[in-house]
């Protein structure tokens, strides 16, 4: 191949000949794909950067001082590290250990991983640490009360930040799982097999080579869940508030409440969020750079056998279910019981009797309950594959491209992430209010602030894939004639296909939740399900609002194994 | 040195009782190594042979350790690594407990370490009992890696190295911790002709100085012939014929023999007389007299193996003063370097002939085939 | 909901002109639009003098009776819409509109949020020059500073001079109160254990056991104001304040207050709504507020005219509504109305409202010294 590279064309060529080589299939898609990634990224960035270092006098600091002069803001700081890499870790260390159990071994009660690794991310944040607070409170945790003969009244605190750790733990670990599972699908099995023959226990096969060798989705996955930690709202205003326990997001709640909201000091809070963010990107992409040697998925063919747990395997089994119950049995249970209530109360004879399907019916009686639910699977739907679609082609730039500047698509990409719920609602509202083109008061107000809010995630999954599929087979393709959409479209896509269909459910599943920009956003007859969550919580009804659970649960399982099963019709799943 | 006794490794048939109307899971199993057993003397290279989904790589697997199987009993220089006799406590060794080295289609070679780290590991993970010193690893690795010709390498990152360092890599690291047994899986089947042929025989190099039992799987008939001192012909869980090289390739037992190793053709026919060795065989296309240490009485249905280069082809007939002349016309011809083949067409069939590349006649031409009945090979209809 | 920004007299508006400011930029470069930035202050709504809907309402609020009614009806059938920004529960506010419809031939579009979103969803869209709605029934605080953004009507009328002083501001008009009392978990809290006075709050028995509300700055300076009027020292009431902190479990929300109670995760709640309580109290929920501790906190919600409405009558209708046929059906959801006629189920209670004044003007600083009374209780619970 003498031709050079589209994007960097000859000077000496006259003009139109220039434009012929640059306006290809393959430019325009990477300059669309990029400018809009961009723009996604750069509206509430912009929005934030402005309000956070410039006033009507210029540039300013003040919202810095105002942030970061609060004489707690030490412990803030310190608590909200601790709480986000202790949530990392546990969820790393389970979602990995589940990943790893069941792709490579023959664990049993395989069929309880897909439960396991979907519903957690279904129950809204809120659902979901009530639920641990009616687990596990000192007070009147179920939990509790179970092992009071034991070990005395309270043993179990979720009101701390460790208690946090483990709610917050527990809720991303599926992701983890989602992540990893793909990573392990396509790691070549005897190269741990060649361990294991050179006499390495499995303890050190896992620890020196299979650890190493899925460094780059695991670096992936710790940036990911320490952000989210960071980010997550839910469990630090639930159960870190009530003893004090203050963390970057529940101040920026406390400093946007106000009115005119203080977006300088909101920004400056958020402004940390994106160093910190930062940071791991810049750390992430230093682990992983030498990782193109690491590429395991290559052309040549490979059966993965699942190994032996032996004496063991009785042992994970029983982890494997405690795990289930832990994660997905104990809350729904809880929320099911809670649903059948008139309120809240422990389980008591008493509880039992006054059980009724009343708060289901009521479900039917909330005004926009249909429009709601046909808003949020259109909304979840739409943004999960526009994004997943971006990504692709995003990841393809910053993994394979040599386009210069192409680690900006992958910055640009991460930055929603630290953009606080509301102030991307009210970056939005404000673009969009005065824009020429009528999106503000529509659906796609609401369609855009979604892609943007997950498009993080979305890069981090196709970014994750394409580590992991060699270059060879794509040049292979390109040397067999296919151009460069050919190859993309008939090579890359499909081996992508797990990562994004992961990814494409993760974006679905938790679009469902979204609620801090859409609550901003939406419009009369534009409402989505979280808004109604919303409503029901502010109303007190808890019951009502644990039936609404039970029900987007039960929705959201059946779409999922609905994409799942068509995902394996199209030859989607590879396994 | 190695001893396989009656080893039987069946996978769950879930999948087929779907599909076919296997009543219970019991019937539905799929027999992957049905039965197997043989012995590997000391300082042999023995090789598993066959085409995929023969059970060669399970059998390979077992030994190693990564497979477990149904029952049977392994044996590596008089250590049981795995056993189910009746009576006896079953034993079944970890594979990390084995203390085999392992060559993989893959070479398995860690992109994350360097040359040294990855010959390195095998010693670095020993049991707290046996381990190494610093220096020792050191002065270990680096002798295996000049063995292998890789010393200069030693710092690389192990995914710099072309495909024949790679596979020299893997048998370092394979060989590092002075195995009583060398397992290799297709070591070989990823790397070009040129390369292969060069590498086979670096192997046998190897293994022959170091003296080391080596139990190698291919499929590659010519490898199989080139390397082994005895080849186990495998065929849907079963050894078909085990022998030295000389005798499979000479004398395979059945037609599936023969047709795998090397090309053969095949004539059908029936015994009509049999005086001592020397039997008179019909054929559609003429008679055939052989030599064969088989008994078959007269009438049997037979297959005559019969090699290319059994085949003598010549414009000339010398019909009364040689037995087995066939009249036929070559059809096309393919010259190989280092041989000429040409096809004959005798009427009903063709016959592949090979030959001295000085020997060249043109297409059309009437030729008469002239096949030594030594070098033919009776075998039994399957 | 009433946290006001850490400096004071922040609320001035300016803030709000460095956000156009900032804003204006990121149109300009985002969307391509040209409008003037400066257009976009807060104040300016009002530079272009009285709009179509201020000359409306300025009309009819002279008027009285069925005349107004007369007047206002057609005109707001003949609009047939009314867009409604609302942060009343959408329990409540579903009867709501459900009632008003099925009397006047005008359908309503409704948004509903919490007040503070309600509030900046007004400011961004009125900054932008949309019409996004006619009325704003929300919080008193944040009407409060809507009316500072200058974008309220003036509204008056006879139902309004029924409302009580607290109620009847500049630019809005109350429409009901919540109202502050202690409430308390009848499993865990006898009637004779149940704190009778603000002051029993503080005593060392309920360490552990009672809830403290995360933003109710303005019930504590209301307190505060009070007990100060009652002659207590600033040091004594800072005890006092202490005494309840000690050991207190600090939540967020009030419907989550609310819930914890009824579960039982403590047994007092300080200064929860008493219709939330009332709620899960006809539910069966083991929970109590009676008899009231005195006197009772109320926080006045109301309703506010935009003088950008595209529909004035209907708004004006609404408003006229709301005070008037509207206030049984607020009472029939367990709200406090603003205006009683007749038989006041309140009428032996003592009643105050949160000083909205104070509120205004020292909201900061209240609310940094609540924060400040609750990490006092934190710090306890650390140790």
């Amino acid at each position: 191949m003498i031709t050079a590279s589209p994007t960097v064309p000859a000077r000496e060529r006259a003009m139109p000949g220039w434009l012929r080589r640059v306006a290809t299939p393959k430019t325009l898609i990477i300059v669309v794909v990029a400018g809009l990634i961009g723009y996604l990224a750069l509206v509430p960035l912009y929005y934030l950067i402005w309000g956070t270092f410039f006033d009507a006098n210029g540039f300013t600091m003040g919202g810095f001082a105002r942030a970061y002069g609060d004489p707690r803001v030490g412990g803030m700081i310190g608590n909200s590290l601790w709480f986000a890499i202790g949530a990392a870790v546990l969820s790393l260390a389970v979602g990995t250990a589940l990943a790893y159990l069941n792709v490579r071994t023959d664990v049993p009660f395989k069929g309880l991983f897909f439960a396991a690794s979907i519903i957690p991310l279904i129950i809204p944040g809120i659902l979901y640490t009530i639920s641990w607070i009616f687990l596990a409170s000192p007070d009147i945790g179920l939990l509790n009360k179970l092992i009071e003969p034991v070990l005395g009244p309270g043993f179990f605190d979720v009101f701390t930040v460790w208690g946090m750790v483990w709610v917050e733990g527990l809720h991303l670990s599926p992701i983890v799982f989602l992540l990893m599972v793909a990573a392990f699908r396509s790691m070549d099995p005897s190269l741990e097999e060649s361990a294991l023959m050179s006499g390495a226990s499995r303890w050190q096969v896992f620890r020196r080579i299979t650890v190493p060798l899925t460094r780059p989705a695991i670096v992936a996955a710790v940036l990911i869940m320490v952000v989210r930690s960071l980010e997550s709202f839910e469990v630090p205003a639930l159960l870190g508030l009530q003893n004090g326990i203050y963390v970057f997001t529940s101040r920026i709640y406390f400093v946007l409440r106000s009115y005119p909201p203080d977006l300088a000091a909101a920004g400056a809070l958020a402004v940390g969020l994106l160093v910190l963010a930062v940071i791991g990107v810049a750390i992430s992409n230093l682990v992983g750079r030498s990782s193109k040697n690491y590429q395991t998925v290559t052309g040549k063919g490979f059966r993965p056998r699942p190994m032996e747990l032996g004496k063991w395997r009785p042992v994970m089994g029983g982890a494997i279910v405690v795990y289930f119950f832990l994660t997905v049995v104990g809350p729904l249970l809880v929320l099911l019981y809670t649903s059948l209530l008139k309120f809240y109360q422990a389980p008591s004879t008493e509880a039992f009797a006054s059980m009724s399907l009343d708060n289901y019916s009521e479900l039917f009686h909330i005004s926009d309950a249909t429009t709601a639910l046909k808003n949020s699977l259109l909304l979840g739907v739409g943004s999960a594959t526009l994004v997943m679609a971006l990504m692709a082609v995003g990841a393809w730039m910053v993994v394979r491209s040599r386009i210069p500047g192409r680690q900006l698509v992958d910055y640009f990409s991460f930055t929603p992430l630290v953009v606080p719920g509301l102030v991307l609602g009210l970056a939005l509202s404000f673009v969009y209010l005065r824009s020429p083109v009528p999106i503000y008061g529509t659906i796609f107000i609401l369609l855009i602030a979604y892609c943007t809010r997950y498009m993080p995630y979305g890069m981090r999954y196709a970014v994750t894939s394409m580590h992991q599929i060699s270059s060879e087979l794509e040049e292979s393709a390109q040397v067999s004639g296919a151009s460069w959409w050919q190859t993309f479209r008939r090579v890359l896509l499909p081996l992508l296909s797990p990562g994004l269909l992961a990814g494409w459910i993760y974006i679905l599943v938790v679009s469902f939740r979204e609620l801090s920009s859409s609550i901003l956003l939406y419009s009369p007859g534009n409402e989505v399900l979280s808004i109604l969550i919303f409503e029901q919580y502010e109303n007190g009804q808890f019951t009502v609002l644990a039936a609404l659970g039970v029900v987007m649960v039960l929705t959201l399982a059946v779409l999922v194994v609905i994409a799942y099963k068509l995902g394996a019709k199209v030859g989607l799943r590879q396994d | 040195m190695l001893r396989i006794n009656n080893l039987v490794k069946t996978f769950d048939g879930e999948r087929r009782r779907r599909h076919s109307h296997a009543a219970t899971p019991e019937e539905a199993r799929v027999f992957a190594v049905n039965d197997v057993s043989f012995n590997v003397e000391n300082g042999q290279l023995f090789t598993l042979l066959g085409p995929s989904g023969c059970g060669k790589t399970t059998t390979l697997r077992s030994i190693a350790g990564l497979e477990r199987p149904d029952s049977g009993t392994i044996e590596v220089g008089g250590r049981v690594l795995f056993s189910t006799n009746e009576g006896k406590k079953p034993v079944n060794v970890p594979a990390n407990e084995r203390g085999l080295g392992m060559v993989f289609q893959s070479y398995a070679i860690w992109p994350h370490m360097s040359v040294f780290d990855n010959v390195a590991f095998p010693l670095q993970v020993k049991k707290r009992g046996d381990r190494v010193s610093r220096k020792e690893i050191s002065e270990r690795v680096m002798r295996v890696l000049e063995t292998m010709e890789l010393a200069n390498f030693a710092d690389r990152q192990a995914t710099k190295l072309s495909g024949g360092q790679q596979q020299r890599l893997a048998l370092a690291r394979a060989l590092v911790i002075e195995p009583p047994l060398l397992l290799l899986d297709e070591p070989l089947s990823n790397l070009d002709a040129k390369l292969r042929e060069s590498l086979r025989y670096e192997l046998k190099r190897v293994q022959r100085e170091l003296g080391i039992t080596s139990v190698y799987v291919t499929h590659d008939q010519v490898e199989a012939l080139a390397l082994s001192n005895s080849i186990a012909v495998m065929r849907n869980g079963n050894v078909v014929q085990l022998g030295r090289p000389r005798e499979i390739y000479e004398n395979p037992n059945c037609r599936f023999v023969a047709e795998f190793i090397g090309t053969s053709n095949f004539l059908s026919g029936n015994v009509v007389s049999k005086d001592g060795d020397r039997y008179t065989v019909n054929t559609v296309d003429g008679q055939l007299v052989l030599d064969s240490a088989a008994t078959l009485p007269i009438g049997t249905d037979v297959i005559v193996s019969v090699r290319p280069e059994a085949v003598e082809v010549s414009t000339t007939s010398r019909a009364g003063e040689v037995p087995n002349e066939w009249k036929g016309t070559v059809l096309t011809r393919a010259y190989l370097g280092d041989s000429l083949d040409h096809v004959v067409g005798l009427g009903k069939h063709e016959l592949r002939t090979r030959g001295n590349p000085s020997t060249s006649i043109e297409p059309g031409t009437t030729v008469y085939l002239r096949m030594d009945p030594a070098k033919l090979v009776l075998v039994p209809v399957d | 909901m009433n946290t006001a920004p850490p400096l004071s007299g922040r609320r001035s508006g300016r803030p709000a002109k460095r956000a156009v400011a900032a804003g204006s930029a990121l149109v300009l470069l985002l969307a391509g639009c040209g409008g003037s930035p400066t257009a976009t202050a807060p104040q300016a709504t009002t530079a272009g003098g009285p709009t179509a809907a201020e000359k409306l309402y300025a009309e009819v609020n002279g008027m009285t009776g069925q005349q107004r009614r007369d007047k206002l009806v057609p005109l707001a059938e003949k609009e047939g819409t009314l867009d409604l920004y609302t942060s009343m529960t959408s329990d409540v506010v579903d009867v709501v509109i459900k009632a008003f419809e099925d009397q006047y031939n005008v359908t309503v579009n409704l948004y509903r949020a919490g007040s503070e979103t309600v509030l900046q969803r007004v400011v961004q869209e009125q900054k932008a020059h949309y019409q996004g709605n006619d009325v704003v029934e929300t919080n008193a605080t944040e009407l409060f500073d809507l009316n500072n953004e200058g974008v309220l009507a003036t509204y008056d009328g006879e139902r309004r001079q029924m409302v009580p002083d607290a109620g009847r501001q500049q630019g809005w008009t109350a429409t009901r109160f919540n109202l502050f009392a202690p409430s308390w978990n009848t499993k865990l809290v006898t009637p004779d254990q149940a704190p009778k006075t603000w002051e029993d709050l503080a005593d060392p028995k309920w360490d552990g056991k009672l809830s403290m509300e995360l933003s109710d700055s303005d019930w504590y300076l209301t307190l505060y104001g009070y007990w100060k009027k009652q002659g207590k020292s600033d040091d004594e009431i800072n005890k006092l304040f202490e005494g309840m902190a000690k050991g207190a479990k600090v939540v967020k929300g009030h419907t989550v207050q609310g819930q914890l109670l009824s579960a039982g995760q403590f047994s007092v709640a300080a200064s929860n709504y008493s219709y939330i309580v009332q709620q899960a109290k006809t539910k069966g929920a083991p929970v109590d507020y009676l008899p009231y501790v005195q006197p009772v906190i109320a926080r006045p919600n109301g309703i506010g005219l935009m003088k950008t409405a595209k529909h004035p009558a209907a708004a004006m209708l609404f408003t006229d509504w709301l005070l008037q046929e509207g206030q049984a059906v607020l009472v029939k959801q367990g709200l406090t109305p603003a205006i009683v006629e007749g038989d006041d189920p309140l009428k032996d209670v003592e009643i105050i409202p949160i000083d909205v004044q104070e509120l205004t003007q020292h909201g900061d600083e209240w609310n940094k010294r609540y924060d400040q009374v609750i990490s006092n209780g934190e710090q306890v619970e650390g140790n």
